[in-house]
């Protein structure tokens, strides 16, 4: 059977300082103007008591993935890692897969008209490496992990504002923020 | 004349998990506007990659050493040098961007001079010509004046880089000239610890693990010092409990076991509530009071004369169970620490609230202790020769006198002054390694202040506000295209800066500018400039700030053997202060504080009242660092722009529906000197009685906070800076729909 890496995100531990999203533009040399991944912020009231949380999200490599589905010249595959895997000299950038993703994962890269799109770092992976927003996060938030191999239990499969889950199987979890205790101004 | 680099092919890294992280060289290569290059994608796979050590040389608590990934003379990646256990092996937002900050299209390429401040009528001139204006200048002002005291120097910390101390020595090379005096950032807390403690030295923050209650108090570390917040996530999932007191729900508060939110600038009177708990139920450490320390019985009278919790919980908006709460914890764990915040030292009261935190942690008894302490900053791992800013001395003639001094945090107003009243007038601005029209505070003011100045120079390597008004432009180089070595003020490692690439364009470091200037100067007017022009290899100038003890508190014998893992710890500060021995003219901790008293502030650490809004500006304005950016660096670039490129405030959802103030709509918010527009955050993490704008350059937008901040100054800060600090957070304002 094929393996499928997905990502763990902590976002317990995800402070939203975008250091993902900077490290991976870097190392896969991105288009300046686009982002493979990106960070927002959520719901103040996620944990039940006002703070500050994010969600880190780049492509999630889906089981079944709309960007494929809706490609017109099959530029999308998934490889032996379950990575959905965009090939940028099939692509003629029409845009549809960033229309079919419920994740806005594939961009328009303007500077070449095709689209550009999370591979997972595929080459470091090959190397037995973890992907660069892995290596990179100062809080370590961000695993990748072989899918079949996690505890269901212990993630969540989504989380406050993502796009419903049963559309293409996404492979991310979460592992969601706590409340801590808030004390506020009593005058 | 930069010695030609040869990059060295040694194994850098030793050890699997370092060699896991950093084996992966791959990718393909961006040229110089970032498009992808078939030629070098093709090296790229042929294994020429290198590494280089490089250091963060930003003013920044964590000062990270980095490892440059060099292909084909491109630096293509970087990333956190593992040898160094603070860093971890990672960067932070910012230090990614550096591939983008070296290959920006933004970078200034080549010398330009300005016809007309402020009109973008630009010029393009050799560096000789560069040279040429500025030494006929400089040698018109020396026989107008007889004096080379018309000239000015503002620089400060865009560039920690100990060479780029060079260019104070540059100065002196001249003659007499005009300083800035002081520092903007941080003065006040430093005159509170040089009054307790005798300086500042704060416990190794590596040992935040070792602490079972740890108090983040004003300071924001998910975003101004991440690799510290990674060290706290980890104390936090070892057991320690971390409580947050700030104004702001901050990200790093949002984090914490508990956040106690406080009125902006009443710090002192939560802590001196908690002092006044720890007495009246007798959890001080009075041993060690009675053996460490000096006035603690006047002290101990003060809080029992002049300190209720009901009045803290008045003054501070900290519930009465809170404070007493906190104190309970704070005094049972064993031990404690306390990380004391800049934030909250940015105010007219700010040196007196950092003066009761010490006092409480000192009554507490968590000084000296691993895993407790004060922790402030310190300034111990700064012991370097020094020799590219003093081995210069004043040309002979130079006629009697000294420097003549200007507040940096008042400089637009004081240089004025001095322009418009018949003293010798500043005829001549260099500034390096700092971008005043950005960060200081009164915009307005300090721009009329460079247009009474007739040449400014700035050293710079994008068309910044600063650049905008100068009449010359010089190209700098980023650090990875010269040499350095990096302290930090918080950790204590001290890194090594290789070049990793060659100069870009026409742009060179500060050492090779001064030395080019002080060339054209000597030969115009032989021995007017006593600047270095012999010592051509940036290696030797390096070696040359290197101190044998420095070297030995790492454990080095030799300066080289810091190129051999880009980095090394001074070692000693797990628990500073541990022998007892203070650096305070007593020699104890100082609960009551002559120099303090010398200096027009209470000789105890008392209360000092805080700012009230004044009539028709009712809200404070807080101006705190920005994540993806470091005071005007950062933001600027496009990679950061791809993220966020929107100046906006940060709103309570109290004051925004009291104004009838939608989410996302564009405001105006005015003080009493200034204005400014930007977008609505709607939010509750902020104060019901402040909002929040983050400080920051955004390139092609007409933002600048400043505009509204006023140059008050801060209560502390000239013991031990010589100019008190700046009140950035004591400035209020109204807010309007447009």
């Amino acid at each position: 059977m094929a393996n499928q890496f997905g990502f763990i995100v902590h976002l317990e531990r995800c402070v939203g300082c975008n250091a993902c999203v900077v490290s991976c533009k870097s190392y896969n040399k991105v288009e300046a103007t686009i982002n493979r991944r990106t960070v927002t912020p959520l719901d103040e009231n996620l944990t039940g008591v006002t703070s500050r949380t994010y969600r880190s999200i780049a492509c999630n490599h889906c089981e079944d993935p709309a960007c494929a589905k809706s490609c017109p010249t099959g530029a999308y595959t998934k490889d032996e890692n379950g990575i959905v895997v965009h090939d940028f000299d099939v692509c003629i950038g029409c845009k549809m897969c960033s229309y079919a993703c419920p994740y806005n994962a594939p961009c328009f890269n303007p500077e070449e008209s095709r689209m550009d799109k999370c591979d997972m770092c595929k080459s470091l992976i090959d190397d037995g490496e973890m992907p660069m927003c892995v290596q990179s996060c100062p809080l370590e938030a961000i695993e990748c992990v072989n899918m079949a191999t996690i505890d269901e239990s212990q993630y969540e499969k989504t989380v406050d504002g993502f796009p419903d889950i049963t559309i293409t199987s996404p492979n991310v979890r979460f592992v969601m923020p706590t409340a801590g205790t808030v004390v506020r101004r009593d005058s | 004349m930069v010695e030609k680099k040869n990059i060295s092919r040694r194994t850098f890294i030793k050890g699997t998990s370092a060699a896991a992280i950093l084996a992966g060289v791959g990718g393909t290569v961006a040229n110089f506007d970032g498009e992808l290059d078939a030629s070098q994608a093709q090296a790229a796979t042929s294994s020429t990659a290198t590494k280089c050590f490089n250091s963060c040389p930003r003013n920044c608590y964590d000062t990270c050493s980095v490892v440059s990934t060099v292909e084909d003379g491109v630096i293509t990646y970087v990333t956190g040098n593992p040898n160094n256990t603070y860093t971890n092996g990672r960067l932070c937002v910012k230090g990614y961007s550096y591939p983008r900050s070296i290959y920006s299209p933004d970078r200034i390429k080549y010398p330009m001079k300005q016809n007309g401040k402020g009109t973008g009528d630009w010029e393009r001139i050799s560096w000789d010509e560069a040279y040429d204006l500025i030494s006929d200048k400089i040698l018109d002002i020396k026989e107008r004046y007889g004096d080379t005291i018309p000239i000015a120097l503002d620089k400060y910390s865009g560039n920690f880089n100990i060479l780029s101390y060079c260019v104070e020595g540059m100065m002196t090379s001249f003659g007499h000239t005009t300083r800035v005096v002081g520092t903007p950032c941080w003065p006040a807390g430093i005159d509170s610890q040089s009054f307790d403690f005798g300086g500042i030295v704060n416990s190794d923050p590596e040992t935040f693990v070792n602490s079972e209650y740890l108090i983040i108090w004003g300071a924001n570390p998910a975003w101004c010092s991440v690799h510290s917040m990674a060290i706290i996530q980890k104390a936090k999932e070892n057991g320690t409990k971390i409580i947050a007191i700030d104004s702001i729900q901050t990200d790093t508060a949002s984090k914490a076991d508990m956040f106690v939110e406080i009125k902006p600038s009443t710090d002192g009177s939560l802590a001196l509530g908690m002092c006044k708990y720890i007495l009246d139920n007798n959890l001080h450490d009075l041993t060690w009071m009675e053996e460490n320390s000096i006035g603690y019985q006047n002290f101990l009278d003060y809080l029992d004369n002049n300190v209720t919790l009901e009045w803290a919980s008045e003054t501070s908006g900290v519930p009465v169970a809170t404070i007493e709460l906190l104190a309970k914890e704070y005094a049972a764990a064993n031990p404690a620490s306390i990380w004391i915040g800049y934030g909250m030292q940015r105010h007219t009261n700010g040196g007196a609230s950092v003066r009761a935190i010490d006092a409480l942690v000192a009554m507490s008894g968590n000084i000296g202790k691993l895993g407790g302490g004060a922790n402030y900053a310190q300034l111990d791992t700064w012991g370097y020769t020094y020799n590219a800013q003093v081995h210069t001395s004043y040309p002979e003639g130079t006629p009697e006198g000294a420097d003549r001094g200007v507040n940096i945090n008042n400089f637009g107003a004081e240089v004025l002054d001095i322009n418009t009243n018949g003293d010798i007038p500043v005829e001549m601005l260099w500034v390096a390694c700092r971008n005043p029209i950005s960060q200081a505070a009164e915009t307005g003011v300090m721009k009329k202040c460079y247009e009474s100045i007739d040449m400014v120079v700035v050293a710079d390597m994008y068309m910044n506000p600063t650049v905008e008004m100068a009449d010359i432009v010089l190209p700098v180089t980023t650090i990875f295209e010269t040499w350095g070595v990096h302290s930090s003020y918080w950790h204590y490692w001290i890194n090594i800066n290789e070049q990793a690439i060659d100069p870009l364009y026409e742009a060179k470091c500060d050492v090779e500018i001064a030395m080019g200037l002080s060339a054209a100067l000597n030969a115009k007017e032989p021995g007017s400039c006593t600047f270095n022009t012999t010592m051509t290899s940036m290696r030797d100038w390096v070696e040359a700030e290197m101190l044998d003890s420095t070297l030995a508190s790492m454990g080095l014998s030799n300066w080289e053997e810091l190129l051999e893992t880009g980095t090394a710890k001074v070692q000693g500060y797990e628990t500073p202060f541990s022998d007892g021995v203070f650096r305070t003219p007593s020699t104890k901790y100082e609960f009551i504080s002559e120099n303090a008293a010398k200096y027009d502030n209470h000789p105890l650490p008392a209360y000092r009242a805080e700012e009230f809004a004044p009539s028709g500006y009712p809200y404070r304005v807080l101006t705190p660092h920005w994540k993806l950016g470091l005071h005007s660096q950062f933001q600027n670039l496009d990679w950061m722009s791809s993220i966020h490129n929107e100046p906006f405030v940060e709103m309570h959802s109290s004051i925004a529906s009291s104004l009838g103030i939608e989410d996302g709509e564009i405001v105006k918010v005015s003080s009493d000197i200034g204005f400014v527009t930007v977008k609505t955050y709607i939010t509750d993490t902020t104060p019901i009685d402040s909002v929040v704008i983050y400080e920051a350059w955004y390139k092609d937008i007409d933002f600048n906070v400043n505009y509204i901040v006023k140059a008050t100054p801060a209560d502390m800060g000239a013991f031990a800076t010589g100019k008190p600090g700046i009140a950035f957070h004591d400035s209020f304002v109204k807010i309007e729909k447009l």
